[in-house]
């Protein structure tokens, strides 16, 4: 008895897995709409650079139904929080797909999150362009259904460190919080400096709450580091600089890879803030950078949301672009042939081109900028640099 | 004292030596502990760090003490409350260009009216309920003030360029301005409510309260009324711990969290309700992770376990932490 029971809810469970799977076709849906889903962190850790790409995520989403729709159907959003909880994101991924049968997938936020979503929709073959995770592990691993649009953790460094060789550097400290993206960034820019002749002097990576960084800043300046590469979000960016004022210890170049890039860094630390090189995968300059539609695309963000777009936001939009157009390649809603179109299209977005190699990452060129006078100047690579880096950072006391 | 206590303590300063002796002899093994001057010069910048880190950890952890030792309760949105302040402080420094230390003066009786409100509406229910029932509510209220403040503020952080300067001690020891700032305030606030509990009447009833809330009550003690103006405290605590916090951190609604255990670590070191046990914890934890991050190589990345290795064994040693008495 108890045996036939187990039987018919395995059945049962059996039977809503293949009705849950069977997806990929809009035709299925009243007042001809389509789905599109994700689930991306809007409270949590992760809710700043998150927030900014679900805003170009609904903004894209009110000019295609603008547009008339996706392929003439309209959009129906809907985006979860996964509480920038990698378990939650699972979860959820799992409804969308099963529960939702969302006809096409977004892509989640940061690396720790997007690799362990990748499992889930490898395994359902539904694709996405991630436009929130720079790791590139996630894609050495033959997974066929995520694609890469932004720059790797490994090149967030890459300027700071061929700046730092320009100004005579030979030693160095790299440092950062202790999780995935940050310990890539730091792999990244240990490779750059033994490529460029730097003697890394210290290496250390800290806990994600760490507040005090006295111990560590005596320690990298008692090796004799001259620059300090920070693989740092904001909190940690900040007090490592604000206590290095406070210490009154120099060092000719500081360089963090996520806080400084974030709107209100060099407001927020006044004078403290000057002379930082921060790492951007894009900024909003049209003229500078000179992508097809980024004018129009940040007027329209501004006028929205009262403020420019950052580099999460461009990334966001520009995966949107090519998965519109990789879509309209394709004709339909077909998971199969989108992820063949995502493998082989090359398309121009206002992020920048986009076309990805066999393990499906986009070469992205990100730029090196300083903050300067209040202002981020981009001052690496040479083709696209406003002005030229003001380095070695004066001291404290000279400022 | 019983026989068992004094081996106990005698158990303890043996521990004490030995684990802050520690980071000294991987050090010295691993070769990162040079007795030049230049080293030296270090270690000081590093212990004075400590200290004045210590003291603002303690600010965090003297509200949160406060509420367990009069009320059993132990608050679990008292990290919030030290993020109320740190925003409070924002908010009058960018908006109306008041200065952080002024500001003080304006954001102390809005928190005591806010923890006087919350005792109200909240805890009361909670009082003498048994303990999960306080712990869940606060809960509930923290989080019901994150998404508050993320309503109001987004999930930016900010931070106030305040005092960003440098303290020259010595030639070797330098300290910033504003955890100079930060720990002479929190000293003085710590000790003026250390006074106000050791010296007046009110604070003798407070203390009569956490003691024996029923005698306090045969001996004329209004003990609601105590209650209230325990949270109102608390709550005051916090926000002003939040006003250091806003000047040398980088802060947004979720930071609250990390306060709390912080602080909850940092109580339970000292000894649960204990009030000088909360300083103590709260230096002896800081000193101890920044010797760990200056001698152990990669040590920063090692000091949660130095703190949390501390914690453990001094309740193994002392299950009434630091300060505590026996639990009887």
């Amino acid at each position: 008895m108890k045996t036939a029971a187990i039987l018919a809810f395995a059945g049962a469970l059996a039977a809503l897995f293949v009705l849950g799977v069977g997806t990929g076709w809009a035709g299925h849906r009243p007042n001809n709409e389509v789905l599109v889903g994700g689930a991306i962190s809007q409270t949590g850790q992760y809710a700043e650079p998150a927030g900014r790409q679900v805003y170009s995520i609904k903004l894209w989403v009110d000019e295609v139904n603008a547009r008339g729709g996706l392929l003439g159907h309209t959009i129906v959003l809907r985006l979860l929080d996964d509480k920038s909880d990698i378990q939650t994101s699972i979860k959820l991924y799992e409804k969308l797909i099963t529960e939702d049968k969302v006809d096409l997938l977004l892509a989640p936020y940061s690396s720790g999150i997007t690799e362990a979503v990748a499992n889930v929709n490898e395994r359902y073959k539904m694709p996405f362009l991630a436009y929130g995770a720079s790791s590139t592990p996630i894609w050495e691993k033959g997974r066929r259904y995520i694609f890469n649009i932004v720059a790797v953790a490994e090149d967030y460094q890459k300027g700071a460190v061929h700046l730092a060789r320009q100004i005579g550097v030979k030693k160095a400290a790299i440092i950062g919080q202790d999780s995935l993206f940050p310990r890539q960034a730091g792999k990244g820019a240990k490779d750059w400096c033994k490529k460029l002749g730097i003697d890394v002097v210290l290496e250390e990576n800290y806990p994600t709450k760490q507040t005090d960084f006295t111990a560590l800043l005596q320690k990298i300046k008692a090796a004799d580091a001259e620059a300090v590469f920070s693989n740092s979000y904001f909190a940690d960016s900040a007090a490592q600089l604000r206590q290095m004022r406070e210490l009154n210890l120099n060092f000719k170049l500081y360089s963090s890879t996520i806080g400084p890039s974030l709107p209100n860094f060099p407001e927020q630390l006044g004078a403290t803030a000057e002379y930082v090189l921060g790492f951007s995968q894009w900024e909003p300059l049209p003229k500078v950078l000179g992508h097809p539609g980024m004018q129009e695309y940040i007027e329209r963000y501004e006028k929205r949301f009262g403020e420019k777009p950052n580099y999460h936001a461009g990334g966001a939009y520009g995966a949107l672009q090519v998965t519109e157009a990789a879509l309209k390649k394709v004709g339909s809603f077909d998971n199969e042939k989108l992820r063949d179109a995502l493998a082989t299209t090359e398309v121009q977005t206002i992020y920048g081109r986009y076309k990805v190699d066999a393990r499906g990452m986009n070469s992205h060129e990100g730029l090196t900028f300083q903050v300067l006078r209040g202002q981020r100047r981009v001052v690496w690579p040479e083709k696209w640099a406003e002005t030229k880096a003001e380095l070695p950072t004066p001291e404290w006391s000279k400022r | 004292m019983e026989r068992s206590d004094v081996r106990s303590l005698y158990l303890l300063a043996a521990f004490l030596v030995c684990a802050y002796a520690m980071p000294f002899l991987v050090g010295a093994w691993a070769g990162t502990v040079r007795l030049d001057e230049r080293w030296l010069g270090n270690l000081a910048t590093v212990v004075v760090g400590g200290v004045m880190q210590g003291g603002v950890y303690a600010m965090f952890a003297l509200g949160l003490t406060l509420i367990f030792g009069v009320m059993r309760i132990i608050n679990a949105a008292h990290g919030e409350m030290v993020m109320m302040g740190a925003y409070l402080t924002w908010v009058a420094f960018f908006y109306l260009g008041v200065d952080p230390l002024l500001s003080i003066v304006l954001t102390l009786p809005i928190a005591f009216v806010f923890g006087v409100v919350v005792q109200k509406l909240l805890l009361d229910a909670a009082v003498g309920a048994p303990e999960l029932t306080g712990l869940l509510i606060t809960f509930g209220l923290g989080l019901a003030m994150i998404y508050t403040a993320e309503l109001i503020f987004t999930t930016d952080f900010r931070t106030i360029p305040y005092a960003p300067g440098t303290v020259q001690l010595t030639s070797a020891i330098a300290v910033g301005q504003n955890r100079v700032i930060s720990f002479v305030l929190a000293v003085a606030i710590s000790t003026a409510v250390y006074l106000f509990l050791k010296l007046s009447r009110l604070g003798k009833a407070v203390r009569a309260t956490a003691l024996n809330a029923e005698v306090a009550m045969v001996c004329g003690i209004d003990v609601r009324r105590i209650y209230l103006i325990t949270t109102g405290l608390a709550a005051a605590l916090a926000v002003a711990g939040g006003a250091l916090v806003s000047i040398q951190f980088g802060f947004n609604p979720e930071t609250g969290v990390l306060y709390t255990l912080q602080a909850f670590a940092i109580i339970v070191l000292g000894g649960r309700g204990h009030y000088v046990g909360a300083l103590i914890g709260g230096l002896m934890l800081a000193v101890l992770e920044n010797l760990v991050s200056l001698m152990v190589p990669n040590g920063t990345a090692m000091v949660e376990l130095a703190a949390y290795g501390l914690m453990i064994s001094v309740l193994l040693i002392r299950p009434g932490g630091l300060m505590g008495v026996k639990e009887g």
